[in-house]
């Protein structure tokens, strides 16, 4: 009954959040809501529960290790001063910590991680590759279109109204142009997959539960009629 | 009033109504359309044949809910190939609801019973840790220190047998991300594939293959599957058909709806330009 229950569930917020595309209305703001809502409270919960782990784990074997522990708790209450306008500035001691270690872990080897490797890719792609002209057309492409873009970004001095790079510049701008597209491209891709796997479950394709389906049919009538019938009563009146 | 000005005019929504058409039909009564194999699937699942049995994986959901129509089965599938082999499989989380997701694969999976994988000794789950690329650095450097307790049986991570041997990022023979945003590889690139040399591939939603795909060409990314599509390819490879399969036919209608859908918008653009100069 429970599992049944939880089906309904799921499949009345799924539709009520795709009853936006219609139109902006109260299925989709109880949907919104109750999703923010919900979202709120888990992490709150796995947040308390890392905590604790933590606290059981490591950070209660020792006094010092306790005290470091109760420091770092206290320290991370201060993130709640954001809500206070007098004592505002407290707020910005946890932040920095956050953003000056997160900054520093990164800086660590993001020279070599993705600067210098991405150079050290570029320069040993073989050009031509024997028996695999896809490939070799490929690496040739990337050899041009890499240095072109690079270049197009290249400010200093005015070189851009000389002949050569108005030829490099159009190349840069043919290859961004291709990126970008490419990028649209993926979100289709992946907008689609999103709303496949939703349809799958409304649907009760295996392994989903095939109970949805009725679910779905039901709840999608009693929110077309809501929905259409709303319009089509304040449109007679 | 003339077809183009129709077209400019016509209400969105109707083209919503498309897209559920060009979704809902397929999936309802499928087409049976051929899933062609491709270099990417074929490179995934060569990459994890290429590992030695007894090897110790990694594998982090650095993904939530939202994310799970598109990559939920290929983590299904990924773990039908890690659990049909004899790796150690130890399951962290970047993100907080990867072990939701991991509730649900579990529950459809079963370890256990279909595999015969022992808790603790063949696979364990330590959960989700804090603190993004910070705790990336944290749990390479000390990964029963940064996740000190399991997710599923709340005792000890150093009691567990498979834990024995595995204390830093050097004890990890793979690394296998699912992603779907910040953090994921270039995070992991960072704090374990440069200082470790850990070998990492990747399944990811299409929106970030253009990011990541540049990391396959330097090597620092062994293989990588990029969105649904190629889900399905690797679901073929494994003669293990799930909802990737099942979605084939669905993406190529949608697909070919969002073709038709450009040439015509195009067609329209071109064809009010022209009527405008003349």
């Amino acid at each position: 009954m429970a599992d049944l229950l939880g089906v309904w569930v799921t499949v009345f917020f799924t539709l009520a959040i795709y009853t936006f595309l219609y139109k902006e209305n109260p299925w989709f703001r109880i949907a919104e809501s109750v999703y923010l809502g919900i979202a709120t409270g888990y992490i709150i919960t796995v947040d308390l529960k890392y905590l604790r782990d933590q606290w059981t784990g490591v950070w209660s074997s020792t006094g010092f290790m306790m005290t470091a522990f109760a420091f770092a708790i206290l320290i991370g209450l201060l993130w709640y001063f954001r809500f206070s306008r007098k004592y505002f500035y407290l707020y910005r001691w946890p932040l920095a910590i956050i953003v000056g270690t997160g900054i520093g872990q990164a800086m660590q080897t993001i020279i070599f991680a993705q600067f210098l490797s991405q150079i050290g890719g570029q320069i040993s792609l073989p050009l031509f590759v024997a028996g695999d002209p896809l490939t070799s057309f490929n690496n040739i492409l990337i050899a041009i279109m890499v240095p072109c873009v690079l270049l197009y970004f290249w400010f200093t001095g005015g070189t851009h109204e000389f002949g050569a790079m108005k030829v490099i510049d159009k190349i840069a701008r043919y290859t961004m142009m291709a990126g970008f597209g490419s990028a649209f491209g993926y979100t289709v891709l992946t907008r689609y997959a999103l709303f496949i796997g939703r349809a799958q479950y409304l649907l009760g394709i295996p392994p989903n539960p095939p109970e949805a389906k009725m679910a779905f049919i039901t709840i999608a009538i009693a929110f077309l009629a809501t929905l259409i019938g709303y319009d089509v009563v304040k449109k007679q009146t | 009033m003339s077809l183009l000005e129709k077209l400019h005019s016509i209400d969105r929504r109707w083209i919503y109504l498309l897209a559920w058409i060009a979704v809902l039909v397929p999936l309802a009564n499928p087409l049976g359309l051929p899933v062609s194999i491709g270099r990417d699937s074929t490179s995934y699942y060569n990459y994890i044949e290429g590992i030695p049995d007894g090897s110790v994986i990694m594998v982090t959901f650095d993904y939530g809910i939202s994310a799970m129509p598109e990559l939920y089965p290929l983590t299904v599938a990924t773990f039908h190939h890690l659990w049909s082999h004899n790796f150690k499989v130890i399951v962290v989380a970047s993100w907080r609801e990867g072990p939701m997701v991991m509730d649900i694969v579990l529950k459809e999976m079963k370890p256990a019973e279909t595999y015969g994988k022992v808790y603790g000794e063949d696979w364990i789950e330590l959960g989700w840790f804090a603190q993004q690329e910070v705790g990336m650095a944290a749990l390479g450097k000390d990964i029963s220190g940064t996740l000190p307790v399991d997710y599923i049986e709340k005792k000890p991570t150093t009691g567990f047998p498979i834990m024995q041997d595995v204390k830093t990022a050097e004890d990890i023979d793979l690394l296998v991300s699912f992603e779907t945003g910040t953090p994921g590889l270039p995070e992991w690139v960072r704090q374990w594939g440069t200082p470790y040399g850990t070998p990492m591939i990747m399944g990811c939603i299409g929106v970030m293959v253009p990011e990541v795909a540049p990391y396959l060409q330097t090597g620092q990314l062994g293989a990588l599957i990029p969105g649904l599509t190629a889900s399905a390819e690797y679901e073929q490879i494994l003669k293990h058909p799930g909802l990737a399969t099942a979605g084939v036919d669905a993406i190529s209608m949608s697909h070919l709806l969002v073709i038709v859908l450009v040439i015509i918008g195009n067609a329209a653009y071109f064809m009010s330009k022209s009527g405008g100069s003349s």
